[in-house]
Protein backbone atom coordinates (compact mmCIF):
# COMPACT_ATOMS: atom_id res chain seq x y z
CA UNK A 1 0.00 0.00 0.00
CA UNK A 2 1.40 3.06 -1.13
CA UNK A 3 -0.08 5.74 1.29
CA UNK A 4 0.12 9.27 0.31
CA UNK A 5 1.81 11.74 3.16
CA UNK A 6 -1.19 14.07 3.39
CA UNK A 7 -4.25 13.30 2.50
CA UNK A 8 -5.89 15.37 -0.05
CA UNK A 9 -8.84 17.09 1.95
CA UNK A 10 -11.95 19.87 1.86
CA UNK A 11 -10.70 21.07 4.90
CA UNK A 12 -9.28 24.90 4.73
CA UNK A 13 -6.10 25.86 6.63
CA UNK A 14 -4.19 23.03 6.10
CA UNK A 15 -0.79 25.04 5.33
CA UNK A 16 -1.52 27.72 7.91
CA UNK A 17 -2.47 25.12 10.59
CA UNK A 18 0.51 23.00 9.25
CA UNK A 19 2.94 25.80 9.30
CA UNK A 20 2.36 27.54 13.15
CA UNK A 21 2.31 23.67 14.32
CA UNK A 22 6.04 23.08 12.72
CA UNK A 23 7.48 26.35 13.09
CA UNK A 24 6.28 26.92 17.26
CA UNK A 25 7.20 23.01 17.89
CA UNK A 26 10.58 23.13 16.13
CA UNK A 27 11.66 26.51 17.88
CA UNK A 28 10.39 26.30 21.27
CA UNK A 29 10.91 22.39 21.64
CA UNK A 30 13.09 20.93 19.01
CA UNK A 31 15.66 23.17 18.50
CA UNK A 32 16.40 23.48 22.28
CA UNK A 33 16.49 19.45 22.58
CA UNK A 34 18.45 19.43 19.51
CA UNK A 35 20.81 21.85 21.16
CA UNK A 36 21.34 19.75 24.33
CA UNK A 37 22.13 16.63 21.89
CA UNK A 38 24.52 18.73 19.74
CA UNK A 39 26.40 19.31 22.91
CA UNK A 40 26.52 15.98 23.42
CA UNK A 41 27.67 14.84 20.68
CA UNK A 42 30.95 17.60 20.47
CA UNK A 43 31.13 17.07 24.09
CA UNK A 44 31.64 13.20 23.36
CA UNK A 45 31.01 9.89 24.28
CA UNK A 46 33.87 9.39 26.69
CA UNK A 47 33.69 13.37 28.07
CA UNK A 48 29.87 12.28 29.19
CA UNK A 49 31.07 8.77 30.49
CA UNK A 50 33.79 10.28 32.68
CA UNK A 51 31.57 13.65 33.68
CA UNK A 52 28.80 11.23 35.04
CA UNK A 53 31.05 8.50 36.40
CA UNK A 54 31.86 10.35 39.66
CA UNK A 55 30.42 9.29 43.39
CA UNK A 56 28.43 12.63 43.69
CA UNK A 57 26.56 12.14 40.29
CA UNK A 58 25.86 8.67 40.68
CA UNK A 59 24.38 9.48 43.91
CA UNK A 60 22.23 11.95 42.60
CA UNK A 61 20.92 10.17 39.94
CA UNK A 62 20.46 6.85 42.30
CA UNK A 63 18.94 9.43 44.76
CA UNK A 64 16.71 11.01 42.25
CA UNK A 65 15.21 7.91 40.46
CA UNK A 66 14.98 5.95 43.34
CA UNK A 67 13.12 8.50 45.56
CA UNK A 68 10.91 9.02 42.46
CA UNK A 69 9.83 4.96 41.82
CA UNK A 70 9.10 4.64 45.57
CA UNK A 71 6.77 7.98 45.37
CA UNK A 72 5.35 6.90 41.93
CA UNK A 73 4.54 3.22 43.55
CA UNK A 74 2.78 4.61 46.59
CA UNK A 75 1.03 6.80 43.38
CA UNK A 76 -0.47 4.12 42.23
CA UNK A 77 -1.60 2.55 45.04
CA UNK A 78 -3.33 5.39 46.51
CA UNK A 79 -4.44 7.23 43.21
CA UNK A 80 -6.25 3.97 42.85
CA UNK A 81 -7.95 3.73 46.04
CA UNK A 82 -8.84 7.48 45.77
CA UNK A 83 -10.20 7.30 42.27
CA UNK A 84 -12.48 3.92 43.53
CA UNK A 85 -13.38 6.58 46.61
CA UNK A 86 -14.48 9.26 44.72
CA UNK A 87 -16.43 7.41 41.83
CA UNK A 88 -18.17 4.74 43.57
CA UNK A 89 -19.02 6.04 47.32
CA UNK A 90 -21.23 9.32 47.85
CA UNK A 91 -20.19 10.68 51.60
CA UNK A 92 -20.32 14.47 52.19
CA UNK A 93 -17.19 16.37 51.13
CA UNK A 94 -16.73 14.35 48.56
CA UNK A 95 -16.66 17.08 45.97
CA UNK A 96 -13.70 19.02 47.51
CA UNK A 97 -11.65 15.80 48.16
CA UNK A 98 -12.57 15.61 44.32
CA UNK A 99 -11.15 19.44 43.22
CA UNK A 100 -8.29 18.98 45.93
CA UNK A 101 -6.74 16.47 44.19
CA UNK A 102 -5.74 18.84 41.43
CA UNK A 103 -4.18 21.26 43.87
CA UNK A 104 -0.64 19.76 43.15
CA UNK A 105 -1.20 20.80 39.58
CA UNK A 106 -2.62 24.40 40.16
CA UNK A 107 0.13 24.94 43.63
CA UNK A 108 3.28 26.58 42.09
CA UNK A 109 6.04 24.06 42.62
CA UNK A 110 8.32 26.96 45.15
CA UNK A 111 5.33 27.40 46.84
CA UNK A 112 4.69 23.54 47.81
CA UNK A 113 8.37 23.47 48.26
CA UNK A 114 8.16 26.12 51.04
CA UNK A 115 4.73 24.79 52.51
CA UNK A 116 6.09 21.29 52.68
CA UNK A 117 9.51 22.33 54.21
CA UNK A 118 7.67 24.56 57.09
CA UNK A 119 5.07 21.34 58.27
CA UNK A 120 8.08 18.67 58.00
CA UNK A 121 10.63 20.69 59.60
CA UNK A 122 11.65 19.37 63.10
CA UNK A 123 9.53 23.04 64.11
CA UNK A 124 6.99 22.63 61.90
CA UNK A 125 3.47 20.88 62.66
CA UNK A 126 4.47 17.42 61.52
CA UNK A 127 8.38 17.66 62.04
CA UNK A 128 7.95 18.36 65.64
CA UNK A 129 5.60 15.06 66.29
CA UNK A 130 7.71 13.60 64.43
CA UNK A 131 10.88 14.27 66.44
CA UNK A 132 9.49 13.61 69.46
CA UNK A 133 9.26 9.77 68.18
CA UNK A 134 12.62 10.14 67.18
CA UNK A 135 12.69 10.96 63.67
CA UNK A 136 13.31 13.54 60.95
CA UNK A 137 11.59 13.84 57.90
CA UNK A 138 12.86 17.14 56.51
CA UNK A 139 16.13 17.60 55.20
CA UNK A 140 16.40 13.86 54.58
CA UNK A 141 15.38 11.28 52.18
CA UNK A 142 12.19 11.08 53.61
CA UNK A 143 11.70 15.00 52.73
CA UNK A 144 12.24 14.35 49.17
CA UNK A 145 9.99 11.72 48.85
CA UNK A 146 6.84 13.55 50.37
CA UNK A 147 7.42 16.40 48.09
CA UNK A 148 7.60 13.83 45.24
CA UNK A 149 4.67 11.94 46.59
CA UNK A 150 2.93 15.65 46.23
CA UNK A 151 3.91 16.36 42.70
CA UNK A 152 2.64 13.14 41.29
CA UNK A 153 -0.39 13.03 43.22
CA UNK A 154 -2.93 13.55 41.08
CA UNK A 155 -1.96 11.54 37.87
CA UNK A 156 -3.04 8.43 38.57
CA UNK A 157 -6.39 9.11 40.01
CA UNK A 158 -7.18 11.29 37.17
CA UNK A 159 -6.16 8.96 34.29
CA UNK A 160 -7.93 5.60 36.45
CA UNK A 161 -11.16 7.71 37.54
CA UNK A 162 -12.47 7.94 33.95
CA UNK A 163 -11.87 3.61 33.55
CA UNK A 164 -14.18 3.18 37.04
CA UNK A 165 -16.50 5.28 35.72
CA UNK A 166 -17.07 3.13 32.67
CA UNK A 167 -16.98 -0.37 34.57
CA UNK A 168 -20.22 -2.21 34.02
CA UNK A 169 -21.76 -3.56 36.77
CA UNK A 170 -22.82 -6.79 35.20
CA UNK A 171 -19.20 -7.54 35.15
CA UNK A 172 -18.75 -7.46 38.63
CA UNK A 173 -22.61 -9.19 38.93
CA UNK A 174 -21.54 -11.94 36.70
CA UNK A 175 -18.36 -13.19 39.20
CA UNK A 176 -19.98 -12.42 41.82
CA UNK A 177 -23.17 -14.95 40.98
CA UNK A 178 -20.12 -17.16 39.53
CA UNK A 179 -19.62 -17.64 43.40
CA UNK A 180 -16.46 -14.84 43.67
CA UNK A 181 -16.23 -13.04 46.65
CA UNK A 182 -15.74 -9.14 46.73
CA UNK A 183 -12.16 -9.28 47.61
CA UNK A 184 -11.80 -12.27 44.65
CA UNK A 185 -13.91 -9.53 42.12
CA UNK A 186 -11.48 -7.10 42.90
CA UNK A 187 -8.34 -8.58 42.25
CA UNK A 188 -9.41 -10.82 39.64
CA UNK A 189 -11.58 -8.79 37.68
CA UNK A 190 -11.71 -4.97 38.76
CA UNK A 191 -7.65 -4.33 38.89
CA UNK A 192 -6.70 -5.68 35.90
CA UNK A 193 -9.28 -3.61 34.62
CA UNK A 194 -7.70 -0.81 36.11
CA UNK A 195 -4.54 -1.63 35.48
CA UNK A 196 -3.40 -0.14 31.82
CA UNK A 197 -4.39 3.43 33.13
CA UNK A 198 -2.99 3.01 36.07
CA UNK A 199 -0.07 2.29 34.63
CA UNK A 200 -0.36 5.22 32.44
CA UNK A 201 -0.49 7.85 35.41
CA UNK A 202 2.55 5.96 36.77
CA UNK A 203 4.64 6.13 33.96
CA UNK A 204 3.55 9.96 33.88
CA UNK A 205 4.11 10.71 37.92
CA UNK A 206 7.42 9.36 37.46
CA UNK A 207 8.78 10.95 34.83
CA UNK A 208 7.10 14.52 36.56
CA UNK A 209 8.70 13.41 39.91
CA UNK A 210 12.62 12.44 38.54
CA UNK A 211 12.19 15.75 36.79
CA UNK A 212 10.92 17.61 40.07
CA UNK A 213 13.00 20.28 41.29
CA UNK A 214 11.01 23.25 43.00
CA UNK A 215 9.02 21.51 45.87
CA UNK A 216 11.97 19.18 46.13
CA UNK A 217 15.11 21.94 46.99
CA UNK A 218 13.71 23.41 49.81
CA UNK A 219 12.90 20.54 51.88
CA UNK A 220 15.91 18.05 51.03
CA UNK A 221 18.52 19.96 52.62
CA UNK A 222 20.96 19.04 49.41
CA UNK A 223 23.81 18.05 51.40
CA UNK A 224 25.93 15.76 48.86
CA UNK A 225 26.22 12.53 48.19
CA UNK A 226 22.83 11.73 50.95
CA UNK A 227 19.98 14.71 49.72
CA UNK A 228 21.47 15.89 46.33
CA UNK A 229 19.03 15.44 43.44
CA UNK A 230 19.69 15.75 39.68
CA UNK A 231 18.74 17.87 38.63
CA UNK A 232 19.48 20.39 41.20
CA UNK A 233 23.18 19.09 40.16
CA UNK A 234 22.37 20.37 36.85
CA UNK A 235 21.69 23.57 38.01
CA UNK A 236 25.12 23.70 40.06
CA UNK A 237 27.04 22.88 37.38
CA UNK A 238 25.73 25.96 35.50
CA UNK A 239 25.70 27.94 37.92
CA UNK A 240 29.32 27.57 37.76
CA UNK A 241 29.24 27.90 34.04
CA UNK A 242 30.54 24.43 33.70
CA UNK A 243 27.77 23.67 30.29
CA UNK A 244 29.31 20.64 29.40
CA UNK A 245 28.98 18.94 32.65
CA UNK A 246 25.88 20.15 33.10
CA UNK A 247 24.63 18.81 29.24
CA UNK A 248 26.62 14.99 30.35
CA UNK A 249 24.02 14.83 33.53
CA UNK A 250 21.11 16.36 31.63
CA UNK A 251 21.19 13.82 28.59
CA UNK A 252 22.18 10.84 31.24
CA UNK A 253 18.88 11.73 32.83
CA UNK A 254 16.80 12.23 29.62
CA UNK A 255 18.40 8.77 28.64
CA UNK A 256 17.74 6.43 31.73
CA UNK A 257 13.91 8.50 31.78
CA UNK A 258 13.27 6.74 28.04
CA UNK A 259 14.59 3.75 29.14
CA UNK A 260 12.31 3.93 31.81
CA UNK A 261 9.37 4.92 29.84
CA UNK A 262 9.95 2.20 27.61
CA UNK A 263 9.86 -0.63 30.74
CA UNK A 264 6.55 1.02 31.45
CA UNK A 265 5.06 0.95 28.05
CA UNK A 266 6.02 -2.77 27.59
CA UNK A 267 4.42 -3.35 30.64
CA UNK A 268 1.45 -1.75 29.73
CA UNK A 269 1.36 -3.73 26.39
CA UNK A 270 1.15 -6.88 28.47
CA UNK A 271 -0.99 -6.12 30.85
CA UNK A 272 -3.63 -5.06 28.14
CA UNK A 273 -2.94 -8.08 26.15
CA UNK A 274 -3.70 -10.23 29.43
CA UNK A 275 -7.43 -9.02 29.79
CA UNK A 276 -7.77 -9.45 26.43
CA UNK A 277 -8.38 -6.06 24.63
CA UNK A 278 -5.62 -4.24 22.57
CA UNK B 1 -33.38 -12.09 61.08
CA UNK B 2 -34.03 -10.18 57.66
CA UNK B 3 -33.73 -6.68 58.70
CA UNK B 4 -33.40 -4.74 55.21
CA UNK B 5 -30.85 -2.20 56.31
CA UNK B 6 -28.21 -4.95 56.74
CA UNK B 7 -28.80 -6.27 53.37
CA UNK B 8 -25.76 -5.78 51.07
CA UNK B 9 -25.24 -6.19 47.11
CA UNK B 10 -22.72 -8.26 46.56
CA UNK B 11 -21.53 -6.03 43.94
CA UNK B 12 -20.38 -3.60 47.10
CA UNK B 13 -17.86 -3.33 49.99
CA UNK B 14 -18.78 -4.08 53.71
CA UNK B 15 -19.80 -0.57 54.88
CA UNK B 16 -16.24 -1.21 57.19
CA UNK B 17 -14.30 -1.06 54.15
CA UNK B 18 -15.98 1.75 52.41
CA UNK B 19 -15.47 3.11 55.81
CA UNK B 20 -11.57 3.02 55.99
CA UNK B 21 -11.38 3.29 52.22
CA UNK B 22 -12.80 6.88 52.56
CA UNK B 23 -11.00 7.48 55.54
CA UNK B 24 -7.41 6.61 53.62
CA UNK B 25 -8.69 8.76 51.19
CA UNK B 26 -9.53 12.11 53.28
CA UNK B 27 -6.90 11.53 55.95
CA UNK B 28 -4.14 10.95 52.95
CA UNK B 29 -5.42 14.42 50.98
CA UNK B 30 -5.77 16.00 54.47
CA UNK B 31 -1.80 15.53 55.03
CA UNK B 32 -0.51 15.81 52.03
CA UNK B 33 -2.98 18.48 50.26
CA UNK B 34 -4.75 20.24 52.91
CA UNK B 35 -2.19 20.73 55.40
CA UNK B 36 0.53 22.64 53.44
CA UNK B 37 -2.25 24.79 51.79
CA UNK B 38 -3.32 25.62 55.26
CA UNK B 39 0.10 26.17 56.33
CA UNK B 40 0.84 28.79 53.17
CA UNK B 41 -2.16 31.15 54.95
CA UNK B 42 -0.95 30.45 58.57
CA UNK B 43 2.67 31.42 57.61
CA UNK B 44 1.81 34.65 55.97
CA UNK B 45 -0.38 35.74 58.42
CA UNK B 46 1.59 35.23 61.29
CA UNK B 47 2.45 38.72 61.80
CA UNK B 48 -1.41 39.79 60.77
CA UNK B 49 -2.92 41.00 57.40
CA UNK B 50 -1.18 44.10 57.94
CA UNK B 51 2.33 43.19 57.50
CA UNK B 52 1.68 40.21 55.13
CA UNK B 53 0.20 42.93 52.65
CA UNK B 54 3.03 45.16 53.79
CA UNK B 55 5.40 42.79 52.62
CA UNK B 56 3.83 42.97 48.85
CA UNK B 57 4.27 46.58 48.31
CA UNK B 58 7.77 46.74 48.26
CA UNK B 59 9.77 47.37 45.03
CA UNK B 60 11.18 44.16 44.50
CA UNK B 61 8.22 42.55 44.78
CA UNK B 62 5.91 44.47 42.68
CA UNK B 63 8.35 44.27 39.78
CA UNK B 64 8.45 40.36 40.71
CA UNK B 65 4.09 40.42 40.57
CA UNK B 66 4.50 42.65 37.28
CA UNK B 67 7.04 40.32 35.30
CA UNK B 68 5.36 37.56 35.98
CA UNK B 69 1.45 38.89 34.64
CA UNK B 70 3.80 39.95 31.79
CA UNK B 71 5.28 36.90 31.00
CA UNK B 72 1.75 35.16 31.29
CA UNK B 73 0.34 37.66 29.28
CA UNK B 74 3.03 36.70 26.57
CA UNK B 75 3.31 32.81 26.88
CA UNK B 76 -0.14 32.22 27.40
CA UNK B 77 -2.32 33.75 23.90
CA UNK B 78 1.22 31.91 21.84
CA UNK B 79 0.60 28.18 23.20
CA UNK B 80 -2.95 29.11 22.91
CA UNK B 81 -2.92 30.32 19.01
CA UNK B 82 -0.30 26.51 18.90
CA UNK B 83 -2.88 24.51 20.80
CA UNK B 84 -5.40 24.94 18.41
CA UNK B 85 -3.47 25.27 14.95
CA UNK B 86 -1.92 22.12 16.29
CA UNK B 87 -5.48 20.23 16.95
CA UNK B 88 -6.68 21.31 13.72
CA UNK B 89 -3.93 20.02 12.01
CA UNK B 90 -3.84 17.20 13.55
CA UNK B 91 -7.78 16.21 13.65
CA UNK B 92 -8.69 17.67 10.85
CA UNK B 93 -6.27 15.89 8.53
CA UNK B 94 -4.89 12.66 7.74
CA UNK B 95 -1.15 12.45 7.52
CA UNK B 96 1.49 9.83 8.20
CA UNK B 97 3.41 10.16 11.11
CA UNK B 98 0.49 11.82 13.07
CA UNK B 99 1.21 9.67 16.62
CA UNK B 100 5.12 10.53 16.15
CA UNK B 101 4.20 14.59 16.18
CA UNK B 102 1.51 13.82 18.99
CA UNK B 103 4.85 12.25 20.60
CA UNK B 104 6.54 15.01 19.73
CA UNK B 105 3.85 17.76 21.37
CA UNK B 106 3.85 15.68 24.29
CA UNK B 107 7.78 15.47 25.06
CA UNK B 108 7.98 18.72 27.36
CA UNK B 109 5.93 16.18 30.04
CA UNK B 110 8.93 14.16 29.96
CA UNK B 111 11.62 16.56 30.24
CA UNK B 112 12.61 17.85 33.32
CA UNK B 113 12.32 21.40 34.09
CA UNK B 114 15.78 22.22 34.64
CA UNK B 115 16.85 20.16 31.38
CA UNK B 116 14.26 22.38 29.44
CA UNK B 117 16.18 25.55 30.90
CA UNK B 118 19.27 24.01 30.16
CA UNK B 119 18.36 23.44 26.51
CA UNK B 120 17.41 27.01 25.87
CA UNK B 121 20.64 28.13 27.09
CA UNK B 122 22.98 25.94 25.45
CA UNK B 123 20.85 27.55 22.01
CA UNK B 124 20.56 31.01 23.18
CA UNK B 125 23.47 31.49 25.53
CA UNK B 126 26.05 34.00 24.72
CA UNK B 127 28.43 31.05 24.17
CA UNK B 128 26.36 29.52 21.46
CA UNK B 129 26.20 30.52 17.47
CA UNK B 130 22.30 32.23 17.32
CA UNK B 131 22.62 33.45 20.98
CA UNK B 132 26.08 35.12 19.77
CA UNK B 133 24.68 37.16 17.09
CA UNK B 134 21.69 38.25 19.08
CA UNK B 135 23.59 39.53 22.55
CA UNK B 136 25.54 41.48 19.91
CA UNK B 137 23.16 43.09 18.07
CA UNK B 138 21.45 43.99 21.43
CA UNK B 139 18.93 41.34 22.17
CA UNK B 140 20.00 39.19 24.66
CA UNK B 141 17.77 36.24 24.98
CA UNK B 142 19.03 33.97 28.05
CA UNK B 143 19.01 36.13 31.23
CA UNK B 144 16.39 38.34 29.97
CA UNK B 145 12.66 38.11 29.37
CA UNK B 146 12.79 36.61 26.22
CA UNK B 147 14.60 33.24 27.48
CA UNK B 148 11.94 33.27 30.53
CA UNK B 149 8.86 33.48 28.47
CA UNK B 150 11.02 30.89 26.24
CA UNK B 151 10.99 28.64 29.18
CA UNK B 152 7.59 29.06 30.24
CA UNK B 153 6.32 28.12 26.81
CA UNK B 154 8.02 24.99 26.92
CA UNK B 155 7.23 23.75 30.05
CA UNK B 156 3.33 24.60 29.49
CA UNK B 157 4.09 24.07 25.93
CA UNK B 158 1.59 20.69 25.60
CA UNK B 159 -1.59 21.58 27.90
CA UNK B 160 -3.82 23.48 25.62
CA UNK B 161 -3.09 20.93 22.48
CA UNK B 162 -3.98 18.18 24.79
CA UNK B 163 -7.39 19.32 25.91
CA UNK B 164 -8.62 20.11 22.31
CA UNK B 165 -7.78 17.11 20.48
CA UNK B 166 -9.75 14.39 22.47
CA UNK B 167 -12.11 16.73 22.04
CA UNK B 168 -12.12 17.42 18.12
CA UNK B 169 -11.93 13.88 17.82
CA UNK B 170 -14.71 13.43 19.02
CA UNK B 171 -17.00 15.68 17.27
CA UNK B 172 -15.58 14.76 13.97
CA UNK B 173 -15.87 17.01 10.79
CA UNK B 174 -18.86 16.65 9.24
CA UNK B 175 -20.32 20.05 10.93
CA UNK B 176 -17.47 21.77 9.60
CA UNK B 177 -17.85 20.11 5.99
CA UNK B 178 -21.73 20.70 6.17
CA UNK B 179 -20.68 24.15 6.32
CA UNK B 180 -18.15 24.11 3.45
CA UNK B 181 -20.57 23.11 1.24
CA UNK B 182 -22.91 25.47 2.21
CA UNK B 183 -20.31 27.81 0.93
CA UNK B 184 -19.16 29.79 4.15
CA UNK B 185 -15.32 30.13 4.11
CA UNK B 186 -12.65 28.87 6.23
CA UNK B 187 -12.19 31.11 8.76
CA UNK B 188 -16.31 31.38 8.89
CA UNK B 189 -16.44 28.11 9.85
CA UNK B 190 -13.63 27.79 12.42
CA UNK B 191 -15.41 30.97 14.35
CA UNK B 192 -18.97 30.10 13.87
CA UNK B 193 -18.73 26.07 14.10
CA UNK B 194 -15.34 24.69 15.53
CA UNK B 195 -15.02 27.19 17.91
CA UNK B 196 -18.49 27.68 19.87
CA UNK B 197 -17.71 23.84 20.14
CA UNK B 198 -14.47 23.80 21.76
CA UNK B 199 -14.77 27.07 23.78
CA UNK B 200 -14.92 24.73 26.99
CA UNK B 201 -12.01 22.68 26.42
CA UNK B 202 -9.86 25.87 25.38
CA UNK B 203 -10.88 27.92 28.48
CA UNK B 204 -10.14 24.48 30.27
CA UNK B 205 -6.50 24.38 28.47
CA UNK B 206 -5.82 27.38 28.98
CA UNK B 207 -6.32 27.59 32.22
CA UNK B 208 -4.07 24.65 33.38
CA UNK B 209 -1.56 26.65 31.00
CA UNK B 210 -2.12 29.91 33.28
CA UNK B 211 -1.36 28.28 36.41
CA UNK B 212 1.36 26.63 35.19
CA UNK B 213 2.94 29.31 33.26
CA UNK B 214 2.34 31.87 36.37
CA UNK B 215 3.90 29.10 38.88
CA UNK B 216 6.95 27.65 36.96
CA UNK B 217 10.50 27.43 38.91
CA UNK B 218 12.83 25.07 37.48
CA UNK B 219 13.15 26.38 33.96
CA UNK B 220 12.75 29.74 34.72
CA UNK B 221 15.06 29.69 37.71
CA UNK B 222 17.75 28.41 35.19
CA UNK B 223 17.44 31.04 32.72
CA UNK B 224 16.48 33.66 34.24
CA UNK B 225 19.69 34.57 36.27
CA UNK B 226 17.71 35.75 39.39
CA UNK B 227 18.47 39.55 39.00
CA UNK B 228 16.72 41.09 41.69
CA UNK B 229 13.78 43.57 40.07
CA UNK B 230 15.04 42.71 36.47
CA UNK B 231 14.22 38.99 36.17
CA UNK B 232 12.82 37.37 39.36
CA UNK B 233 9.32 36.05 38.61
CA UNK B 234 7.67 35.41 41.78
CA UNK B 235 8.17 32.42 42.17
CA UNK B 236 11.99 33.06 42.12
CA UNK B 237 11.69 35.57 44.67
CA UNK B 238 9.88 33.29 47.08
CA UNK B 239 13.05 31.50 46.87
CA UNK B 240 15.21 34.54 47.43
CA UNK B 241 12.73 35.64 50.30
CA UNK B 242 12.90 32.65 51.86
CA UNK B 243 16.84 31.82 52.04
CA UNK B 244 17.32 34.85 53.54
CA UNK B 245 15.25 34.16 56.55
CA UNK B 246 12.01 36.66 55.49
CA UNK B 247 9.44 34.39 56.76
CA UNK B 248 6.69 36.76 56.11
CA UNK B 249 7.12 37.98 52.89
CA UNK B 250 8.22 34.85 51.43
CA UNK B 251 4.95 33.02 52.55
CA UNK B 252 2.80 36.32 51.57
CA UNK B 253 3.77 36.00 48.10
CA UNK B 254 2.99 32.49 47.97
CA UNK B 255 -0.58 33.12 49.75
CA UNK B 256 -0.99 35.38 46.79
CA UNK B 257 0.14 32.14 44.20
CA UNK B 258 -1.99 29.82 46.41
CA UNK B 259 -5.35 31.95 46.19
CA UNK B 260 -5.24 32.29 42.48
CA UNK B 261 -4.67 28.17 42.31
CA UNK B 262 -7.30 27.79 44.44
CA UNK B 263 -9.63 30.15 41.84
CA UNK B 264 -7.69 27.77 39.12
CA UNK B 265 -9.32 25.01 40.97
CA UNK B 266 -12.76 26.56 41.39
CA UNK B 267 -12.96 27.41 37.42
CA UNK B 268 -11.86 24.18 36.70
CA UNK B 269 -14.48 22.25 38.89
CA UNK B 270 -17.26 24.60 37.31
CA UNK B 271 -15.88 24.12 33.53
CA UNK B 272 -15.72 20.29 34.15
CA UNK B 273 -19.66 20.54 34.70
CA UNK B 274 -20.04 22.41 31.57
CA UNK B 275 -17.59 19.99 30.15
CA UNK B 276 -19.70 17.18 30.98
CA UNK B 277 -22.85 18.57 30.01
CA UNK B 278 -21.11 19.57 26.46
CA UNK B 279 -19.96 15.81 25.77
CA UNK B 280 -22.92 14.28 26.78
CA UNK B 281 -25.35 16.74 24.93
CA UNK B 282 -22.77 15.39 21.75
CA UNK B 283 -23.29 11.97 22.41
CA UNK B 284 -27.01 12.56 21.95
CA UNK B 285 -27.49 13.08 18.84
Amino acid sequence: MNKPLIHRSPMPGLGLSMGITITMLSLVVLLPISALLLKGATFGLDNIWETVNRERVWAALYLSFRLSLFAALFNLVFGVILAWVLVRYRFPGRRILDAAVDLPFALPTAVAGIALTALYAPNGVFGSIAKELGFKIAYTQWGIFIALIFVGLPFVTRTVQPVVQEIEHEVEEASATLGASRAHTIRRVIIPMLMPAALTGFALALARAVGEYGSVIFIAGNIPLKTEIAPLLIVIQLEEFNYDAASAIGIAMLLISFAMLLVINLIQVWSRRRIGYV
Amino acid sequence: MSDITTFRSATEETPLARRVLIGIAAGGLGLLVFAPLIVVFAAALQQGLAAAIASLGNQDALSAIKLTLIITAISLPLNAAFGIASAWFITKFDFRGKAFLITLIDLPFSVSPVVAGLCIILMFGTNSLVGGWLVASGYPIVFALPGIVLATMFVTFPFVARELIPVMIEQGRTEEEAALTLGASGWRVFLTVTLPNIRWALLYGVLLCNARAMGEFGAVAVVSGKIRGQTATMPITIEMLYNEYLSVAAFSMAAVLALLALVTLLLKTALELRLADQLSASNRH
